[in-house]
C-alpha cells in the first residue's frame, strides 16, 4: 500500500517549469531513494509534499488525505541545511517542536531522541554544534512526534565520509518506525540503505520501483577482461567492438562468446570479472 | 493559539539571551533619567558657558522635564525600537528557521502575531520604564502643579506604538533585509509628519498622537479630542498586520 502518492504534479517558478506531471508513489515502510541531478526539483517536490509550496496542478495524497498548502500533518522533515535558533539548547529546541506537535510525555521523549541521535542532554547551545550534530538534531526533531513518514532532503551532502556513514546508519536504524523518503544525488547512499528508488529527470520521474528489480530490468550484464599489456587490450577491444581503458576491456555481450572469440585470436586475458549492475549505470542510462 | 504562545515564549527567551531586553531597558532608563536632569541642569550649564553674558532663562519646571521626555521618546525612542524590531521576521526568512516549525504545523499567522506582541511588549515596558523614572525625578526636582495629567499624556504615544510596530513588522515581512522594516517605518513617519501640515487632517493623523502630549499634560487639550486619530491608528495597525500575514503566507520560507 502506498503511503504517499503524487499524481501529475506540476510546479513552475516564473517561466521555469520545474515539475512536469510528476507521478511518484512511496510504499508504506519503504526507504525510498529519490534521486536526481542538482536542480532537478527534488527539494521542490519535498516542499510540495510538506505543504510549504502551493501546487500549480496535480494532487498529492498522504495517508489517504490530500495535502494542501499550509497544512502539514504527520510528516517529519529534515532540510538539507537545517536552521535552528542558535541560542537554544538541543533539549529546548526539541521541546519547542514537541509542544507544537502535542507530543505526549515530551520530557522523556526528548531525552530518548537525544540519546538515539547521540547528542548530549546539556545546556550547550545549538550555535556551537558541528554540521553533523546539527543534522542529528534535525533527525531528532523530525522523528520526535513519531511521524508516519520522514522526508530527508540531501541530508548527507554536507557531511564528511565518517559523518555520512553514521548518519545513514542512524537512518537505517529508524526504518522500522517510519517510512523514509531520502532525496539525494549521492548514489552510493541510496545503494547502501534504500529498497526503493525513483529517478527524477526533466521534471518527471523516469523510473521508479524496487531497487534490485530496476537494476535487473534496466542494466545489462557486463564483464571486464584484463590483459597482460595495453596493446593486447587494444587489439581485444577492436575485435569485440568495445573500448579499452589501459589494460582492461569491458563488454556487455555474452561473456562466454567474447572469451571464445578472444581465444580464437590467441588473446588470453589474465583475468575476467563479471560487473555488478550499479545504480550509477541505471542513472546514467535514464538521464542520457 | 498554541503556536502563538510558543513562539511568543521563544521570542522572550531569545530576546533575553541575545541581550536585547537588557540593552533596551538600559537605553530607555537612560532616557528616563536624562529628561528631568537636562531640564534641571540646562540653566546652570548655559550660565557656565555664557560667562560674562547676561542670559535670562525661565525657571525650569515639570513641563520642561516632560517636554524633554517626549522629545526623547518620539525622536529617538521610537527609532531605537524600530531598529530592534526591524529584523524580527526578515531574520527568520533569511536564516530559514521557520521551515522546520511550519512543517510541524506552525501557522504563519501565529508567527506575525507573536512577533508583533513581543515588539509591543518591549515598547510598553521600555516606555513605562522611562516614564516611571522621569515621573519620579520630575516630582522630586520640580514639585509644581504645572503638569496635572502625566498619565493621560502618555496614552497617545503608547497608542501610536500600536501602529508604529505593525508597520515595522510589515516591512520586516516584505523583504529579507533587516533594514526594510526600519525604512518603511521611517518613510511612513515622514509622510504622516508632512501630512500634518494640513490642519484638516490633524485630528485624524496618527502622528498627532506623538505631538500633542504636552497639551494633554497641561490640560489644554482633552484626551478624547484625539479620538479620530486613535481610531485611524488602530485601523492602520490592523491593516498592516493583515497585510503582513498575507505576505508571509505567500512567501517562500
Amino acid at each position: 500500500m502506498d503511503l504517499l502518492t503524487l499524481t501529475k504534479v506540476n510546479k513552475a517558478f516564473g517561466s521555469q517549469q520545474v515539475l512536469k506531471g510528476l507521478d511518484l508513489a512511496v510504499p508504506q515502510g519503504a526507504i525510498y531513494g529519490f534521486v536526481g541531478e542538482n536542480g532537478a526539483g527534488k527539494t521542490t517536490t519535498m516542499r510540495l509534499i510538506l505543504g510549504l509550496e502551493p501546487l500549480d496542478s496535480g494532487t498529492i495524497t498522504f495517508a489517504g488525505q490530500p495535502v494542501r498548502f499550509g497544512q502539514t500533518q504527520g510528516i517529519g522533515y529534515l532540510p538539507d541545511v537545517p536552521a535552528y535558533y542558535g541560542d537554544l539548547s538541543a533539549r529546548e529546541y526539541l521541546t519547542l517542536c514537541g509542544r507544537l506537535t502535542h507530543t505526549p510525555h515530551l520530557h522523556e521523549r526528548v531525552g530518548e531522541m537525544l540519546h538515539l541521535v547521540g547528542l548530549p542532554d546539556t545546556r550547550r547551545r545549538v550555535h556551537g554544534f558541528s554540521r553533523g550534530m546539527k543534522q542529528r538534531l534535525g533527525i531528532a526533531s523530525a522523528l520526535l512526534d513519531r511521524p508516519a513518514m520522514l522526508l530527508c532532503d540531501e541530508p548527507t551532502s554536507a557531511l564528511d565520509p565518517a559523518g555520512r556513514r553514521e548518519f545513514l546508519a542512524l537512518l537505517a536504524s529508524v526504518h522500522n518506525e517510519t517510512t523514509i523518503l531520502l532525496s539525494t544525488h549521492i548514489l552510493s547512499d541510496v545503494e547502501r540503505i534504500c529498497d526503493y528508488v525513483g529517478i527524477l529527470h526533466a521534471g518527471k520521474l523516469q523510473v521508479q520501483g524496487p531497487l534490485q528489480a530496476l537494476l535487473a530490468a534496466h542494466t545489462q550484464p557486463a564483464t571486464c577482461f584484463t590483459f597482460g599489456t595495453e596493446t593486447e587490450a587494444q587489439t581485444a577491444a577492436t575485435l569485440l567492438g568495445a573500448v579499452a581503458k589501459a589494460d582492461q576491456v569491458t563488454v556487455t555481450a555474452d561473456a562466454r562468446a567474447a572469451l571464445t572469440q578472444l581465444l580464437a585470436q590467441h588473446l588470453m586475458p589474465t583475468a575476467f570479472n563479471p560487473i555488478k549492475a550499479s545504480l550509477e549505470q541505471l542513472f546514467m542510462e535514464v538521464i542520457a | 493559539m498554541r503556536g502563538y504562545a510558543l513562539i511568543l515564549q521563544n521570542e522572550l527567551i531569545l530576546a533575553w539571551r541575545r541581550y536585547r531586553l537588557v540593552v533596551l531597558a538600559l537605553v530607555f532608563l537612560l532616557f528616563g533619567i536624562e529628561a528631568p536632569l537636562v531640564a534641571k541642569l540646562t540653566p546652570a550649564l548655559l550660565k557656565s558657558i555664557g560667562q560674562g553674558m547676561t542670559i535670562t532663562l525661565p525657571e525650569p519646571t515639570s513641563v520642561m522635564s516632560w517636554q524633554q521626555y517626549y522629545k526623547n521618546m518620539t525622536q529617538i525612542g521610537l527609532f531605537v525600537l524600530a531598529i530592534v524590531a526591524s529584523g524580527t521576521v526578515s531574520r527568520e526568512l533569511n536564516e530559514g528557521t521557520l521551515v522546520i516549525l511550519v512543517a510541524k504545523g506552525l501557522r504563519r499567522n501565529a508567527v506575525i502575531m507573536a512577533k508583533y506582541t513581543m515588539a509591543l511588549l518591549q515598547w510598553v515596558v521600555a516606555l513605562l520604564l522611562a516614564f516611571g523614572v522621569t515621573y519620579a525625578y520630575t516630582a522630586y526636582y520640580f514639585p509644581d502643579e504645572l503638569s496635572p495629567h502625566p498619565w493621560l499624556a502618555l496614552w497617545p504615544l503608547l497608542w501610536f506604538g500600536v501602529l508604529w510596530l505593525a508597520i515595522i513588522i510589515l516591512g520586516s515581512t516584505l523583504s529579507k533585509s533587516g533594514f526594510t522594516g526600519f525604512l518603511l517605518g521611517a518613510g511612513v513617519y515622514l509622510g504622516l509628519t508632512l501630512l500634518n501640515m494640513f490642519k484638516a487632517v490633524h485630528r485624524f493623523n496618527p502622528v498627532s498622537l506623538t505631538n500633542d502630549n504636552l497639551a494633554l499634560l497641561t490640560g489644554t487639550k482633552t484626551f478624547w479630542s484625539l479620538a479620530p486619530a486613535y481610531a485611524v491608528t488602530l485601523a492602520g495597525a490592523v491593516a498592516c498586520l493583515a497585510l503582513a500575514m498575507l505576505v508571509l503566507k505567500k512567501r517562500r520560507l
